[in-house]
């Protein structure tokens, strides 16, 4: 009996102490798997990369230019003097700035439209998920055939009001545009759920405040909604500038880059080299470029949504 | 009295401005979603038509329907290829869940020290463009002779899903108290007893979302089965690209086999419609 006074205090500082080790213990190897292989398919393969971007390799001289570290920084140099790299970024820089420039002012159109109308919003927020969760090639699909002449019904309908239209996508000056449409189509949804999950969320008060104190509709949105809606149009932004980055079905499909280099933006010419041309080291060298560029705005992503919290 | 009567008229006069532009409100709304819809429902109906009536000039709006080029994909490489995305995407789902569901868990609870530099790791690597990938890849598949094999491919497809379901179970596990899972602990379950029984069936919505997730991403990829296939491992979407360029332009059925692929995306899609945002923005954001 005697012993049970001391157990009776030791117990629940044991269970204390194992409850916290044994925690502790299940958090290091519920972590360890997973960093690992995390480790194992994106570090290595990054370090890879970067490693690769300084070698001129070239997959049908292998064996010469595989860890050919002679002129480590020989892809870098050339980059600065392909015109075909440099132009490809001023059709990133159109591209990017037009689909999400387009992208974030239907989005908040649309958004602000739907947000004042409950009852629709349910119906029509389902619908347009639709473009933005099919699979990337079938929207590309979609808008080749849209694109095609003999099969678009866009075309047939200005064939038979006797309009001479031009192929935008075999046009130079209009392939890029093609693109930007298509891709608008796609992820203008993105953004609109965004906001309007913000314009729901929005406090009544300052938007009541502004009313009484007389400002017109107009007022209240460009003074009062749009400031509270700007973190979310930064972020939504910032999303879309990532992933206009990366654009690749709708170009592969629908111009393959053409006509001649109309459409031809960083990401696919990156393509081009390392599997059409098999160079390696000259492809690796523009990917690390682009991972740079992700990179500093997934940072900037991070930061806008670590100041958020920290203002809850 | 006057103040009140100038009042209602103007409130009259403001609800019949209203009541106008609500009308022209309801109207661009369908407008709108005739354009969103119209593109996707066009590809559908081009499926069910014969090749003849696709090249109709002048165009047939009415046509008799049928399903003569969802019997061709029946014969050939398609059926395999679909069993190939099937198989790649629900390896790589149950993979990245076994794997990212007690990391999240561990991120959600302890506070790591580095917990900024991982979250930021993370975000990067789903962020990351595929080519990035692509080349260590696929010149790491060329020495091991991985390429085209299915499992080739789950492991790349690892890169973006293990990411995703630590960033988006993190989230869920997050809104789980604390206080419960003490509760089990001290009516005398383990802690993986308690993680398993109590934790879990708590985020169960969130588990069902992040594996759809997971799902569709592996299933939508183009580019990695792209580079990564030939032929043995080559998945349903670059499957119908093939039918685009080595089997001239027969648009029935490209149009049928983009429908077969989109057709299990749009269900799974429903199904997590409330989670999407948080989904895409790679639990960036609280959607």
């Amino acid at each position: 009996m005697s012993n049970s006074t001391p157990s009776a205090v030791a117990y629940p500082r044991a269970t204390a102490g194992s409850w916290e080790s044994q925690k502790r213990r299940q958090f290091v190897y519920g972590t360890i798997p997973a960093m690992v292989v995390l480790i194992i398919v994106t570090v290595l393969p990054a370090l890879y990369l970067l490693t690769t971007s300084f070698t001129p390799l070239d997959l049908t001289r292998a064996d010469a230019t595989m860890w050919n570290f002679s002129q480590p920084l020989v892809n870098y140099s050339g980059l600065v003097v392909d015109k075909r790299f440099t132009e490809s970024l001023q059709k990133q820089a159109i591209l990017s700035f037009f689909t999400v420039g387009l992208q974030l002012l239907i989005g908040l159109a649309v958004a602000v439209m739907l947000n004042s109308r409950s009852r629709f919003v349910e119906a029509v927020r389902t619908t347009f998920l639709v473009p933005m969760v099919l699979p990337p090639i079938v929207v590309a699909i979609i808008w080749k055939v849209l694109y095609t002449p003999d099969i678009s019904p866009f075309y047939w309908l200005f064939r038979s009001l006797g309009w001479e239209v031009p192929v935008m996508i075999s046009t130079a000056s209009l392939a890029l545009w093609a693109i930007i449409i298509a891709d608008v189509w796609e992820w203008f949804p993105f953004s609109m759920l965004m906001i309007l999950a913000a314009l729901q969320m929005m406090p009544e008060e300052p938007l009541e405040a502004a009313k009484i104190d007389g400002a017109s509709n107009w007022q209240v949105f460009r003074h009062v909604v749009l400031p509270l809606l700007r973190p979310t149009i930064v972020v939504a932004c910032l999303f879309r500038l990532i992933d206009s980055i990366k654009a690749f079905p709708l170009i592969f499909i629908i111009t393959q880059g053409g006509p001649g280099t109309a459409t031809e933006v960083t990401n696919y010419y990156g393509y081009l080299e390392a599997f059409n041309f098999s160079y390696l080291g000259y492809a690796s060298a523009i990917t690390v470029i682009m991972v740079a560029a992700v990179f500093l705005l997934s940072w900037a992503v991070m930061r806008i949504v670590g100041t958020e919290v920290e203002i809850e | 009295m006057s103040d009140a009567n100038i009042a209602a008229g103007t409130l009259v006069a403001h609800r019949r401005g209203t009541k106008l532009r609500s009308v022209l409100g309801y109207a661009g709304l369908i407008v709108l979603i005739i354009a969103v819809m119209f593109p996707f429902l066009w590809l559908l109906q081009m499926s069910f038509r014969q090749t003849l009536d696709i090249n109709a000039w002048p165009p047939k709006l009415f046509f008799s329907p049928t399903l003569e080029h969802y019997n061709v994909l029946r014969v050939g490489q398609f059926p395999k290829s679909f069993t190939n995305s099937s198989i790649a995407a629900v390896s790589t789902t149950a993979l990245s869940m076994l794997l990212g569901v007690p990391c999240a868990y561990a991120l959600s609870r302890a506070r790591f020290s580095a917990d900024r530099q991982i979250s930021l790791w993370i975000l990067a690597t789903r962020m990351a463009p595929p080519i990035a990938f692509t080349i260590p890849f696929f010149l790491a598949y060329r020495y091991l002779e991985w390429s085209d094999t299915v499992y080739g491919l789950v492991l790349i497809y690892l890169t973006f899903n293990l990411a995703l379901v630590i960033w988006m179970m993190r989230v869920f596990f997050d809104s789980v108290p604390r206080a419960m899972e003490e509760a089990a602990y001290i009516d005398g379950a383990s802690v993986w007893g308690t993680f398993l029984r109590v934790t879990l069936p708590l985020s169960a919505p969130g588990l069902g979302a992040t594996a759809v997730f997971c799902f569709l991403f592996a299933w939508n990829d183009f580019f990695y089965a792209l580079i990564l296939t030939k032929s043995q491992a080559m998945t349903a979407p670059v499957a119908i690209v093939n039918f685009m360029q080595y089997e001239g332009w027969e648009w029935g059925k490209i149009a049928a086999g983009g429908t077969l692929v989109m057709l299990p995306v749009v269900v799974f899609s429903l199904l997590v419609r409330n989670y999407l945002v948080r989904g895409l923005t790679a639990g960036a954001v609280k959607g």
